[in-house]
């Protein structure tokens, strides 16, 4: 979910990794073959994680505000309107580091640090399972 | 004159000549010597690894095999490779299975791309435990002789026991604190998104700092995944480019990640590294080296070397989205994040 690399850039990636095999003269080599391999998995992979990442996104950003409801600190209360508003999943990273740290700091609302933890957990187990191919629900992660 | 033979690709004839006159010029084959043969393997990160194989009439008359080691200039680890060479150096006198090494070339513009050196190849072959087959060939000697087990921990325990002062010219030292700096250091520098788990775990290792040890050589990349292995036994223990002296509870609690027995995005191995039951090895760790091992101050060694991977794939990563290296495998690293985050939320307690 707060991985670097866009689907279009690895897209390009793999088309670059084609292209060399197509123009090769001579049989590839180990490293060779090895690239090409990695170019599977990336299509294995990045196949499993366009099928489940909307759905993951919508499931982080609904659990984050309940997370983060009952929370009176500034600092939470502005990080819950910034999730709502954030495009993608490394926004919602982004506003996450700043959250936690604050609450770090000053051990400022331990309960909703812990609940965000929490979130972050089950986030980790659903997003192994959607690339592994086999989604849970997070009834099933937590 | 150049030397190319059958078994050395057009491409590859500057990168034979250049580590055939390197051997000659230290000594290590004579003047007839020619490259019977030098092909890339596929594995390495940080350094790139060649298979070079050379007649030399004027030692055996048979074909020796030898493997370079190249620190390309998208190396994914900013370390030394001089540093690598004379850790070798110093080690084979040591009672670990480490290979002989045949000359360093410390320039960076080489017919491979970047500084390198030369050393022998060591009987024996590599396991991949995020490979399925690899894990079960492990799991079978764990129920059978146990005997890669046994010379996994106790290599381990020779490494922890030498005396740091032999190689202190050699290796970097650094404290706990001073290795958290350096990975965050990293991770700083070449974050491309903020990952919310991975600061965290930072602020988590920081605030459990174990109390300090007497400082030793740490492998730091120690698993069973960079050793050889032959007939079911270890026949080397290799990759020292992250070794460093320090804590050498880093080794146990870097191999007792999940990630490290074969966990990609499905689950691997239930044994340590794939290797051995956890118990079974701390235990023979202990009577080894007479340290019981604190699973406590393991598992913050285990975020700490989640941390390192972190940022180690994320310098593969930013690399790669900088244009850098077209080596897909950096770009592949990205999916080595989700099993990451997975150990450091577990370690954390969360």
């Amino acid at each position: 979910m707060f991985n670097a690399l866009t689907a279009d850039q690895l897209i390009a990636g793999l088309g670059s990794v084609l292209r060399a095999a197509a123009a090769a003269t001579e049989p590839p080599d180990e490293y060779a073959r090895g690239q090409l391999l990695s170019a599977y998995s990336i299509t294995r992979l990045l196949t499993a994680e366009q099928r489940a990442s909307a759905g993951l996104l919508t499931w982080l950003r609904t659990e984050l505000r309940d997370a983060l409801a009952p929370c009176s600190d500034e600092a939470a209360v502005a990080a819950r309107e910034r999730i709502a508003q954030a495009a993608d999943a490394p926004a919602i990273g982004a506003v996450l580091v700043d959250l936690l740290a604050k609450l770090r700091s000053g051990d400022r609302e331990p309960q909703a640090r812990a609940r965000v933890h929490a979130v972050l957990r089950t986030m980790a187990d659903l997003e192994l399972a959607a690339l592994a191919g086999r989604p849970l629900d997070a009834g099933e992660a937590a | 004159m150049a030397s190319r033979a059958s078994g050395v690709s057009e491409g590859n004839a500057a990168k034979a000549q250049a580590a055939l006159e390197l051997m000659r010029s230290v000594g290590s084959v004579g003047t007839r010597a020619t490259v019977l043969g030098l092909s890339q393997l596929e594995g390495g990160w940080s350094r790139h690894t060649y298979e070079l194989t050379i007649s030399d009439p004027e030692a055996s008359g048979s074909a020796g095999e030898y493997i370079v080691r190249v620190r390309p200039g998208d190396s994914v680890v900013d370390s030394d490779i001089g540093q690598e060479f004379r850790t070798y150096e110093l080690l084979v006198d040591e009672p670990i299975p480490t290979p002989s090494v045949d000359g360093f070339e410390a320039a960076d513009d080489t017919p491979f791309g970047g500084p390198f050196f030369v050393m022998g190849r060591l009987p024996g072959h590599s396991v991949n435990v995020w490979r399925a087959r690899d894990r079960n060939e492990l799991a079978e000697n764990w129920e059978d002789s146990r005997s890669l087990a046994e010379d996994l921990v106790a290599h381990m325990a020779t490494i922890h026991s030498m005396r740091p002062e032999r190689l202190r010219d050699a290796v970097v030292s650094r404290t706990f604190r001073e290795t958290v700096e350096h990975w965050r250091g990293i991770y700083e520098e070449i974050r491309l998104v903020r990952d919310p788990v991975v600061e965290e775990a930072y602020a988590w290792v920081l605030d459990n700092e174990p109390p300090p040890v007497a400082p030793r050589l740490v492998h730091g990349d120690y698993r069973i995944g960079n050793c050889l292995l032959d007939r079911g036994r270890i026949t080397g223990v290799l990759d020292w480019e992250l070794s460093f002296v320090g804590d050498h509870r880093f080794d146990l609690g870097y191999m007792s990640l999940e990630y490290q027995a074969g966990r990609f995005v499905s689950p691997g191995s239930p044994l340590l590294n794939a290797v051995a039951d956890r118990d079974w090895f701390e235990q023979r760790y202990a009577e080894l080296t007479g340290e019981i091992v604190d699973r406590s101050v393991v598992d913050v060694f285990a975020a700490l070397g989640a941390l390192m991977l972190f940022s180690i794939m994320g310098t593969g990563v930013r690399l790669y989205a900088d244009g850098e290296t077209s080596d897909i495998r950096t770009a592949w690293g990205r999916y080595v994040f989700p099993g990451l985050r997975r150990d450091l939320v577990g370690l954390m307690g969360w």
